[in-house]
């Protein structure tokens, strides 16, 4: 058993590493994560201790402070002194992107909308991408009147008009994450749904299934257990792919004011920090914004290499 | 042809039947009545139910006999509950409670306290859930007259009791207790419809095809007359937009084609991702903000002259210009590999004869496809874009809808362009089977 075999996984990330631009994507994306853990434990953490959260203390005094680098930290300390490292550290440290309208520091709600944002990519996927998988491979698989039954239902949710139906059922379930996660989920699983149920039907022919059913497996177990493993590289490009999308929509709809109540998600700042670019308040706007763009950056970046490494064919199905 | 039209066509009545039923379960049954958020939380029980009944809520959801009424608030224990926080049997002292359940002792007269009074001559049912430790006989009466009686027979099991009866007078419900003590755990007060079908489900298709969308909540005008005046105004905005949109990415396309996996074609790759990247909200913000306030080379808002569209189409092409510039690439680069794009260059063409006469005619079946099936969105408007811009079209009208809670016009405008959109699926299919004969023989 000497002999070196690579799956296809092991390929599509050598394919990956051998790419500066996806690693550095990757950084980006690992960022992220630790950062939305980070905002959760402290959101936790206060929430178990029954405190407001700093991020959330309202302080008049402290408003409209720029970002750390724009309050001259090398200015001499009042007794005319040169401003020592440690000195410099500690003013560049003290609220490093500013402070919006209220007195809120900025770094610390962009942290908790960077949490806000991973809840909704990761709870929409696990609403819509098991639907559309369980939906699509059982379509495929069994074919006739299921097929026509699963072809029905995705051809009428796919006529609703996007982004208004997202709104729609948001606004039937009321205010707040859980519309946030309806909406997007319930609506989102049709192109995955009809990505699987292609390819389950292409793999229903194949030799090994034919083996497998002549063995007499269950169709249940045929379709999860065999072909499942084998269609699984299109889940995992459509959850990389949908990921930013849902951020994108998250932002939107609390922009809006039909998503997150209450808490500092980036839809929520972007709305805020647009009334004061009026006034000249231009740190709270482009922290968000930067952010924003970075990080759905790196989601398509890395979703668009995954899907060449791991299907090429994909990309003119979209 | 005409078979395949005639086939497709059958095809979209399950997708409108489906898209009715979405809209149905997303709007009435998920949604449920919009009386309180019309009429506001104090509204008085009869008002609600006056609304209901105009708008056909009061009604079962798909079908049956027995919808609930207002006039009784249906009421349940909670076991274990023992103040009692509705106490919908009787005000008389005698209603003791047991574990948070009412108990009719024998004897006892409970007045039923309805909100307003029940319509005469129309069927009502009173519904108990209900157990008696001796046995016993709930009697419903109407001022002095019973009008129905039902028998609970001794056991410790929880049994259902219906007490159907018809209002004749205008005099208080009064429930009796005989015999044995009964304790009751729910009670419910439903009304007959006039028959099984007479449900919201019916109510709302015989309101579709009459063509009458419903009323705003907000402004009481009708929801066919807003479309009809906002949809002027949004497709100024995005027809321009899709125009605009498309050309551009077309070309932008054919030129990755022609640089394929050189640099210009990498740079606009990575310049759609980019563009993509960029949240829609984010280009409105900083449009608005540079380009209209800072550098005031465009009107900030309103909708007075053309010029106020510029800067609201231009932000909308780039906008949705990544997606579609990646998409048409990608089409146009399966077609640059293939077996007659090597033939015409080994014969001698010029590139640009290549392309413009072999590929983009190839590649426009797909490039059709997709667009038609887009043409629908147009009509909504563009959500954003017009709310920021105060352009009076239908994407500003439905964000302010979905904001107030206007459900009527949100229904209205998602049904309208769920419609559109199985049409426009029609057309397509039918432009797809016209250029490529090839799709008519699947």
């Amino acid at each position: 058993m000497n002999e070196k075999g690579t799956s296809l996984w092991a390929t599509a990330w050598q394919q990956l590493r051998r790419r500066r631009m996806i690693c550095s994507c990757l950084w980006v994306l690992g960022a992220f994560l630790v950062l939305a853990l980070y905002g959760e434990i402290l959101h936790q953490w206060y929430r178990f201790k029954d405190q407001t959260p700093p991020y959330q203390r309202v302080d008049l005094q402290k408003r409209y402070i720029p970002p750390s680098v724009f309050r001259h930290p090398l200015a001499p300390s009042p007794d005319g002194a040169l401003p020592g490292l440690a000195t410099v550290a500690c003013r560049l440290a003290n609220h490093p992107l500013g402070t919006d309208n209220l007195g809120r520091d900025v770094l610390q709600r962009t942290i908790q909308g960077a949490r806000i944002a991973f809840l909704v990519g990761v709870v929409t996927s696990l609403i819509a991408i098991p639907i559309g998988v369980v939906l699509g491979c059982v379509a495929g698989y069994f074919g006739r009147w299921v097929d026509d039954l699963v072809v029905w239902l995705y051809t009428t949710v796919a006529c609703m008009p996007g982004l208004l139906f997202v709104l729609a059922i948001a606004m039937v379930v009321g205010k707040g994450l859980m519309g946030i996660y309806l909406g997007i989920g319930l609506t989102t699983w049709v192109g995955l749904c009809r990505l699987v149920r292609a390819e389950v039907m292409k793999h229903r022919e194949r030799a090994y299934v034919m083996a497998a059913r002549s063995l007499g497996f269950s169709s249940g177990r045929i379709v999860f257990r065999h072909i499942l493993p084998n269609v699984f590289h299109i889940i995992i490009i459509t959850f990389s792919l949908r990921f930013p999308a849902a951020i994108g929509t998250e932002v939107f709809m609390s922009f809006l004011g039909i998503g997150v109540q209450g808490e500092p998600s980036w839809g929520v700042m972007v709305s805020n920090a647009r009334l004061r670019l009026w006034q000249g308040v231009w740190w709270e706007m482009t922290a968000v914004t930067v952010v924003i763009v970075v990080v759905v950056l790196a989601f398509n970046l890395v979703g668009d290499a995954l899907r060449d490494a791991l299907d090429p064919r994909l990309k003119s199905q979209e | 042809m005409i078979r395949f039209i005639i086939r497709r066509l059958l095809y979209l009545i399950p997708t409108v039947f489906g898209v009715i039923l979405i809209t149905f379960i997303l709007f009435y049954a998920v949604g449920g009545s919009p009386a309180s958020v019309a009429l506001g939380k104090n509204a008085s029980p009869q008002a609600l139910e006056e609304f209901d009944e105009q708008k056909g809520f009061n009604k079962p959801l798909f079908a049956g006999f027995w919808t609930d009424t207002r006039a009784l608030p249906a009421w349940e224990s909670k076991e274990g509950m023992s103040s009692p926080a509705v106490l919908p049997v009787g005000t008389d002292s005698a209603a003791s409670s047991g574990g948070g359940y009412r108990r009719v002792m024998p004897g006892g007269r409970y007045r039923l306290p309805t909100a307003f009074g029940l319509r005469k001559g129309t069927a009502y049912r009173l519904r108990v859930v209900c157990r008696s430790a001796e046995g016993g006989v709930l009697r419903l009466m109407e001022g002095t007259d019973a009008v129905a009686e039902a028998a609970v027979t001794a056991g410790r099991g929880w049994t259902r009791r219906d007490l159907c009866f018809k209002v004749e007078s205008d005099d208080t419900l009064v429930l009796e207790g005989l015999q044995g003590g009964i304790e009751l755990r729910s009670i419910r007060l439903q009304r007959r419809v006039l028959h099984v079908f007479d449900s919201q489900l019916i109510h709302f298709l015989g309101k579709l095809l009459r063509w009458d969308l419903g009323e705003s909540i907000a402004t009481s005008q009708k929801v066919t007359t807003m479309l009809r005046r906002g949809v002027g105004p949004s497709l100024l905005l995005t027809v321009p937009i899709f125009v605009g949109e498309l050309v551009l990415s077309l070309s932008l396309a054919l030129i990755c084609a022609y640089f394929r996996d050189r640099w210009p074609d990498r740079a606009l790759v990575f310049f759609s991702v980019a563009l993509l990247s960029i949240n829609y909200l984010i280009w409105i913000i900083i449009g608005q903000f540079f380009l209209a306030y800072k550098l005031s080379w465009f009107p900030i808002w309103g909708m007075e002259s053309w010029t106020n569209l510029l800067l609201p189409v231009f932000i909308g092409i780039v906008s949705s210009m990544g997606a579609n510039l990646r998409f048409y690439r990608t089409i146009m680069l399966d077609e640059m590999y293939k077996d007659y794009v090597r033939t015409a260059f080994a014969k001698g063409r010029s590139p640009a004869g290549v392309l413009f006469g072999h590929v983009l005619p190839n590649a426009m079946i797909p490039v059709i496809t997709n667009t038609v099936v887009a043409i629908p969105f147009l009509y909504t408007g563009s959500l954003l874009l017009e709310s920021f811009f105060g352009i009076p079209g239908l994407g500003g009208m439905s964000i302010n809808a979905i904001n107030s809670s206007d459900v009527e016009v949100v229904r209205g405008v998602v049904w309208v362009g769920a419609l559109l959109y199985a049409g426009a699926s029609l057309v397509s299919d039918i432009c797809y089977a016209l250029v490529d004969p090839r799709v008519k023989l699947r």
